[in-house]
């Protein structure tokens, strides 16, 4: 085991986690806004994946891809909400998670119809190929393009929040519902916009991995599961505690898998474990 | 001195900016009635939770019995005989009144152990005691009606038959008579006047005639702090009452 | 249940679910009869969480895996007598559950939903990590159903299909009226109220979350025990079983047949199964029609199905008043 492989690792751990973060951080505004977990995240995952992948295949142009990935998965999540999420919120709460959780089959579902079960792979961009020589290590180009593009996305996601009127509604919409209701803001299309913007995230986390990981029939169920497991350790609170405990889980995911890669995920729900038992709030939640 | 029943030291709860609760050192008597008024947001009802402890202290001390009780959950302090009332009535609106009264009997008959095998109304023993604590809230008769079924004023008295049903040595009355009409607000009265004297008591109020009228103290909360305390006459002369009063 | 006439009652709810268990094999195959019981078996135990408890489980399918692995490793490497693996898939359940109860049950809602869901996710990496004992993507095979015997009779083969079923059905009925018992007792109506108001029940001096875990073994034993039986019925512990789609169908199970008593889930497990045959006749993408049909009747038949058939199962159960939803 050589440093090498343990730095090397651990940047992939790093490119991973921040595709977890932005994963988990979509999941958490839809959290903090409906107060509701998101069956249906991954699923808009896999649906921004696909179609970046045959935006990307029809065109050639992956920003395209990215692009049309982020657009669909914020529309489908926007009509699910205004259509179903939102018309259930004043009946009972099962109600809602049920929804999401008929929506999400059904996508997995209409994935497959459109696209088969067979996977599909496609490599990245001409110039975000190869390797760059970091001195301890090579490290391939596109993963470090991913953990810059996340870092990006998240950053600009956190300057909507905190810094524009929109973002301020948001927040608003987060800690104090009726207030915001009572301030004559459209909270229906402040949460439908919420909505869309959470899933948006999953699109745009499902197609910068594309070039990584291709696209699988599963790939929607498999990172849900990751998302809901980031968000838990994140905490309560804070919608921002997704992003280090999305670090956290690539990271321990690639150094573990130097040992025992078969483990390796489930060494993500061992730290879940881990943080539960010895900071029962989360990362960033308050007691 | 006797011991006081209650006792904070220095209590203070902040959330995030705001200090609900800054720094109340308060001592209520044993068999007292000792009320707490102060205008809407002093803090009175964030104190009252400090003290059945739904949420810690973010500082200070509270002393039950001469027991420090600040870090214990609210279970526990509820079988130390700390016996509460909410402000918007909590009864079990799908069960029955004698249901209801059962549900504190029972952990206090029963010692905790949650028997799962007999049906849960066959004990009568039980039945006859929810019975007699019913007829001291003049609510015995057809102890089988739903507690949706009754007014709004006679949900607030099975509230506190329900809250005497644990025996408490204290009961702390968080608005006893608020949203009730003027006869409801006369049962209440009379309740807590019977009450008064077999159980120490700590409540919290608006209306200025049950509170003067009954009480052996009185405190005065804004802004989160106490701004003055004693008997009903020296605090309705206490020129910081007036101008918290007229001020706010 | 009317306290004043507990023995008519018992006698008339025992007579009720021996019919239905009765009945069920004359109107379809036997083995789908017994996969309802079974599934009844699990929704009724899910319901004492998300009816009688207000907890929203979705992840009940770890407990009824981790049952069905723990009964189906045994009966798959070893020959031991029929009450072994019904007993160790109760148990593994009780364990199961307690050790994730303790992590989860003191959480706020949203928070205990998704934590159940990872858990539920965690046992699912690990079922398909460990492929040496839980077969992994294909399952556990192998199982074979040990004979039936009390002392001083002659072994039954379970295989025979007839006598599997009067089996399932003798432990659907000694399961539910247990689940009844439970829920009329007085561990029953406090967990009732601890639904409705837990800051007033902590108030009168109960640990509120002591009564939710307990709550969540006894829901994760009998899950684990329904899981010992599925893994008999098909000889088989599918890796889906596991699968949080599973955790999902049981909440739309119970859901669909009612919360509001233990009658509703069992007429959810039959709903269910009936449609979930019923919908893979039409198409091989059944999931499909199955997610289109959750978000129908969710999103439009709120009050229609379900009020009616918590009506009908309102008028099974006698008059409930201290029940749930």
């Amino acid at each position: 085991m050589s440093l090498n492989l343990v730095c090397m690792q651990l940047l992939n751990g790093i490119a991973v986690g921040m595709l977890y973060a932005l994963m988990a951080f979509g999941l958490s505004i839809i959290k903090g806004l409906l107060n509701i977990p998101n069956f249906a995240h991954g699923a808009f995952y896999a649906v921004g994946a696909f179609v970046c992948f045959s935006a990307y295949e029809r065109t050639g142009s992956f920003w395209l891809g990215l692009l049309c990935g982020f657009v669909v998965s914020a529309i489908v999540g926007m009509a699910i909400e205004k259509f179903g999420v939102g018309k259930l919120l004043a009946s009972a709460y099962l109600f809602q998670l049920l929804l999401l959780f008929g929506v999400a089959l059904m996508l997995e579902q209409v994935i497959i119809l459109v696209w088969g079960t067979t996977g599909n792979s496609k490599s990245p961009p001409e110039f975000l190929q190869g390797a760059v020589d970091l001195g301890i290590t090579l490290y391939p180009r596109y993963l470090l393009f991913i953990t810059a593009a996340s870092a990006a996305i998240i950053t600009a996601v956190w300057f909507l929040i905190e810094k524009t009127k929109f973002g301020a509604y948001i927040r608003a919409g987060i800690d104090k519902k009726e207030m915001t209701q009572a301030l004559g803001i459209d909270i229906d299309a402040l949460f439908t916009l919420g909505f869309g913007l959470g899933a948006g995230l999953a699109g745009l986390a499902g197609g910068l991995a594309v070039p990584l990981v291709g696209v699988t029939a599963t790939m929607g169920t498999d990172m849900l599961s990751i998302a809901f497991v980031v968000v838990v350790i994140g905490g309560l609170g804070s919608i921002y505690g997704a992003i280090p405990a999305g670090l956290i889980a690539g990271i321990v995911q690639s150094l573990v898998t130097i040992w025992a890669a078969e483990l390796s995920t489930v060494m993500i729900y061992v730290a879940m474990l881990a943080v539960l038992t010895w900071r029962p709030q989360g990362l960033l939640g308050e007691r | 001195m006797q011991t006081p029943i209650i006792r904070t030291e220095k209590l203070i709860k902040q959330f995030g900016g705001n200090r609900a609760v800054n720094g109340v050192s308060l001592d209520v008597a044993s068999g007292t009635l000792h009320s707490i008024i102060g205008p809407n947001g002093a803090g009175k009802t964030t104190l009252f939770n400090l003290l059945t402890k739904d949420f810690p202290p973010t500082s200070g001390r509270i002393i039950l019995y001469g027991e420090d009780i600040t870090r214990e959950p609210p279970h526990a302090v509820a079988r130390r005989g700390v016996g509460r009332s909410y402000q918007i009535t909590s009864v079990f609106q799908n069960m029955t009144l004698a249901q209801n009264v059962w549900v504190a009997l029972y952990r206090r008959e029963r010692q905790g152990f949650l028997n799962f095998w007999r049906h849960a109304d066959l004990d009568a023993s039980l039945r006859e005691e929810a019975t007699e604590i019913l007829s001291r809230v003049r609510l015995d008769e057809r102890t089988d009606r739903l507690a949706s079924e009754l007014s709004y004023g006679d949900q607030r008295l099975l509230e506190i038959a329900v809250t005497l049903a644990t025996k408490p040595r204290v009961l702390l009355l968080d608005e006893p008579t608020a949203g009730l009409s003027h006869e409801e607000t006369e049962s209440v009265s009379r309740l807590i006047a019977a009450l008064k004297g077999r159980y120490s008591i700590l409540m919290i109020e608006h209306k200025m005639d049950v509170v003067m009228g009954v009480s052996d103290r009185v405190s005065v909360m804004h802004f989160g702090s106490m701004i003055a305390e004693g008997t009903p006459e020296e605090v309705a002369r206490d020129p910081e009452v007036r101008k918290a009063y007229l001020g706010s | 249940m009317n306290p004043k006439t507990p023995r008519r009652d018992l006698l008339l709810r025992t007579a009720l679910l021996a019919a239905i268990a009765a009945v069920s094999p004359l109107l379809m195959p036997t083995k789908i009869a017994a996969e309802i019981l079974i599934c009844a078996i699990f929704a009724c135990a899910t319901n004492l969480l998300i009816g009688y408890g207000g907890l929203f489980t979705f992840g009940q399918a770890a407990f009824y895996g981790l049952g069905g692995y723990a009964a189906g490793f045994l009966m798959a490497r070893f020959g031991l007598p029929w009450p072994v693996p019904l007993v160790a898939g109760l148990l593994m359940g009780a364990v199961s559950s307690a050790i994730i109860g303790a992590f989860c049950i003191r959480r706020t809602g949203i928070y205990f939903i998704m934590m159940t869901f990872a858990f539920n996710q965690m046992i699912y990496y690990l079922a398909y990590t460990f492929r040496n004992i839980t077969g992994g993507e294909d399952g556990l095979v192998g199982i074979k159903r040990p004979p039936f015997g009390l002392p001083g009779m002659k072994p039954l083969n379970l295989d025979n299909p007839t006598y599997f079923y009067i089996f399932v059905a003798a432990i659907f009925l000694v399961s539910v009226l247990a689940l009844f018992r439970i829920v009329e007792s007085p561990f029953g109506r406090v967990l009732v109220a601890t639904r409705e108001n837990p800051r007033r029940v902590a108030s009168l001096g109960y640990s509120v979350s002591r009564v939710q875990l307990v709550a969540f073994m006894i829901s994760g034993a009998f899950t684990g025990l329904a899981g010992a039986l599925y893994a008999m019925l098909y000889w088989i512990m599918p890796i889906d079983a596991v699968h949080w789609l599973s955790s999902g169908y049981v909440v739309f199970t119970v859901l669909i047949g009612g919360t509001s008593n233990m009658f509703g889930p069992i007429i959810g497990a039959g709903i269910f199964i009936w449609l979930q045959g019923f919908f893979s006749t039409l198409w091989a993408r059944w999931p499909l029609l199955f997610g289109a049909f959750v978000v129908i009747v969710v999103l439009f038949v709120q009050g229609g199905v379900i009020e009616l058939f918590r009506r009908l199962a309102g008028l099974l159960g006698g008059r409930e008043r201290a029940g749930a939803s």
